[in-house]
């Protein structure tokens, strides 16, 4: 009997029938619980760059301009951790279960969400974005009075109040 | 068994320094007493050699440092026997000699950190033959970006005997498509020597963690050391750092982390044994056993939400918790899968084919695998009684209980067998775990990272024991250093294909489950032995 053992692979074989999977023409195959790319929610968005400051493949970066501040997503060097998802402040960035992405065209693997600078009350130099300071003035009432300044602007006061303090030395 | 008191005395004899945190000894010795305490370490006190740390701490004290790290598998102590080095001269006596397992991380210290050892052959390792003399990348002056001046002059001898034939196999191994060099010297049908060249794909993954990751980024990147068992490199990673600043960690993470470590080993070992069968020209083995493997890496996919490269662990804790639901669905799928590869592995084992050829091939002498510090199943196969789970408890191992196969017949049959029966224990030890899971978060409230701290761990990952050495910095850590289990493995081919018939190479060296990076290289052999290597897409 035992010089027959490897033959019952055939009796294994014919109770499995295929397991292979006609993909692509069948349901795909990750199950509900798969990491896939991401989806950056440019409505909710306050470009804060906490995404890009956790993105361990630099696959998210942030592209600074006078007036504009860029978060680029290139999902060529994404590894679907979902460390954007956990940290967004204002769950923006949301995970998909798409990992289908090839193309022919590289432009494709880039999203860009693009946000405008908050411009300051004091110098009119651009600094964070206007969705960054909204969100700050609606989350503390303190600080209504100095989000509008450049973080510059700012400095350049406290230091000039201290001198006033101090007898303008 | 030596304890903690015998360790410590043998750095106070010398008149040393020494601290004892947790459980592990560090020991600061002069470089000349660097050799006899290693000797006695290892040949006397009969502790395992996990490898050797070059470390630039010039900036830090002004000097360089090179430490040697042991287990004591027995009393479950890290033993770091550490040396500071003259900072323009940096020279140690060579403990290779008497430490055979120490030979390549010397190698690996003199490439990278420009180390000096007395009283050996000093040789290119992991540097490639054209990277310039005297550039040392893991020196804190060399930028990560830098990209040095390279000679143009880039050939490389191969066939380097002239009195036998020469039988070049690889850089793309026939069965694990990955790069690797072996050159099998033979004698008409026979192997009478083997020469390894290997580092092909170092990607210099410390110097990155190093130079511009934060501590959670790093996990990832250690994810991505390898492609089969990179859960093991993260935990390993994680625990590290945590032993390092004293974060608690929650008890359900860390059974977390067990049960995925388990589900790592399952899918690794079958897809070994697949590789296996497939190499001995038993196909429809190896169909099946990835039939049931696949099983697996579904389960992966439910538990952490990505079939490979899990990426669910933080320094602090897990990223994914596991509920009730996948809770019943795991032990249920882990009882059919258990039964189907009994089956299979039943049928495949005593397929003749497979049987004559794993048994009596490539066999690794016990005083040999100890000698060369060999790792996981390679030991374990060779009657070295092993296996870090049980002897350095890490994550939530001490909460199951579970059997360590030892076979003493150390050929290419036993290495198998011992991976068959792994396959039983983990899916036991996951159930084990699943039951006893306890309630609580999953990731550490606070997780404050102070600079200047050592952490050294050991993870027993499918292949053998990974060890990561970590030197907290500022934001990052100041020194990271890996050590995979193939890396201990290799050496030992030398043995296992000595006096073997050159056919059963190929399954020789599958049987230690070798595991390279990948990367693309062309190689064009000219007439004259030259070897000429064309890095494609290479930016000089």
């Amino acid at each position: 009997m035992r010089v027959l053992k490897p033959v019952e692979l055939i009796v294994v074989a014919s109770e499995k029938g295929r397991v292979t999977v006609k993909y692509p023409y069948q349901e795909p195959l990750v199950t509900s619980d798969f990491r896939g790319a991401i989806r950056i929610d440019a409505s909710k968005c306050i470009g804060c760059g906490a995404c890009v400051k956790a993105c361990p493949p630099n696959a998210l970066e942030l592209l600074e301009s006078p007036d504009r501040l860029v978060i680029r997503y290139f999902v060529g060097r994404c590894i679907f951790c979902w460390r954007c998802v956990d940290v967004c402040p204002v769950k923006a960035v949301v995970g998909t279960r798409e990992f289908e992405l090839a193309t022919d065209r590289v432009e494709d693997l880039f999203n860009y969400t693009v946000h405008r600078r908050a411009e300051c009350r004091e110098c009119g130099s651009g600094f964070a974005t206007r969705r960054m300071v909204e969100y700050v003035t609606e989350k503390s009432a303190v600080s209504e009075y100095y989000a509008n300044e450049c973080p510059e602007c700012r400095k350049a006061k406290v230091l000039k109040a201290a001198a006033r303090r101090r007898g303008g030395v | 068994m030596p304890g903690v008191e015998e360790y410590v005395r043998l750095a106070q004899e010398r008149g040393g320094k020494w601290v004892a945190h947790g459980d592990t000894v560090h020991l600061v010795v002069d470089p000349s007493d660097l050799r006899p305490i290693a000797d006695k370490i290892f040949n006397e006190y009969g502790a395992s050699f996990r490898t050797c740390v070059g470390t630039d701490e010039r900036p830090l004290n002004n000097h360089f440092s090179i430490t040697h790290l042991f287990t004591d598998d027995r009393s479950g102590l890290y033993i770091a026997l550490k040396s500071y080095l003259d900072p323009d001269n940096p020279t140690a006596p060579s403990i290779a000699d008497v430490v055979p397992a120490a030979d390549w991380c010397e190698l690996e210290a003199w490439d990278m950190l420009g180390i000096r050892f007395e009283g050996r052959r000093l040789e290119r390792l992991v540097l490639p033959y054209w990277w310039p003399e005297g550039v040392h990348p893991l020196r804190k002056e060399f930028d990560y970006k830098s990209r040095p001046d390279v000679s143009l002059a880039r050939s490389e001898r191969v066939a380097l005997r002239k009195e036998v034939g020469t039988v070049p196999l690889g850089p793309y191994h026939p069965a694990l498509h990955e790069p690797e060099y072996f050159e099998l010297y033979v004698k008409g049908e026979r192997v009478v020597d083997v020469r390894y060249r290997g580092f092909h794909v170092h990607r210099g993954i410390e110097k990155l963690a190093e130079s511009r990751m934060n501590y959670q980024q790093v996990n990832f990147l250690a994810e991505r050391i390898c492609g089969i068992c990179g859960f093991e490199h993260s935990t390993c990673y994680a625990l590290a750092v945590e032993k390092a600043a004293g974060v608690d960690v929650p008890e359900r993470a860390q059974f977390i982390r067990s049960i995925v470590l388990e589900v790592e080993r399952l899918h690794s070992h079958l897809l070994l044994l697949g590789v296996a069968f497939h190499l001995l020209g038993y196909d429809a083995g190896f169909m099946h056993m990835w039939r049931v493997r696949e099983r697996t890496m579904v389960l992966a996919e439910m538990l952490t939400g990505s079939r490979k490269t899990y990426g669910i662990n933080l320094v602090g804790g897990v990223r994914r918790d596991i509920n009730e639901e996948k809770k019943s669905k795991v032990l249920s799928e882990l009882g059919g899968l258990v039964k189907d590869f009994k089956r299979v592995v039943e049928i495949a084992v005593s397929a003749p084919n497979v049987k004559r050829r794993l048994t009596g091939t490539g066999i690794l002498p016990k005083e040999d695998a100890r000698r060369l510090g060999v790792e996981g199943p390679v030991a374990r196969a060779s009657g070295i009684d092993k296996d870090a789970r049980r002897d350095l408890p890490y994550a939530a191992y001490k909460y199951a209980s579970f059997r360590v196969p030892v076979y003493t017949e150390g050929d290419n049959m036993a290495r198998v067998l011992v991976r068959v029966e792994e396959v039983f224990e983990s899916v036991s030890i996951i159930e084990q775990l699943l039951d006893k899971l306890p309630k609580g978060p999953i990731m550490a409230e606070k997780v404050e990272i102070p600079p200047g701290r050592v952490g050294v761990q050991v993870v027993e990952a499918p292949r053998g024991g990974d060890i990561h050495y970590v030197l907290t910095g500022d934001g990052r850590p100041y020194r990271w250093r890996v050590r995979a289990p193939t890396y201990a493995n290799i050496p030992a081919l030398k043995v296992m294909l000595r006096d073997q018939r050159l056919a059963d190479a190929p399954i020789t060296i599958a049987s230690i489950d070798p595991c390279f990076s990948c990367t693309d290289r062309v190689v064009v052999v000219r007439d004259d032995g030259v070897v000429e290597r064309l890095e494609v897409g290479a930016s000089w």
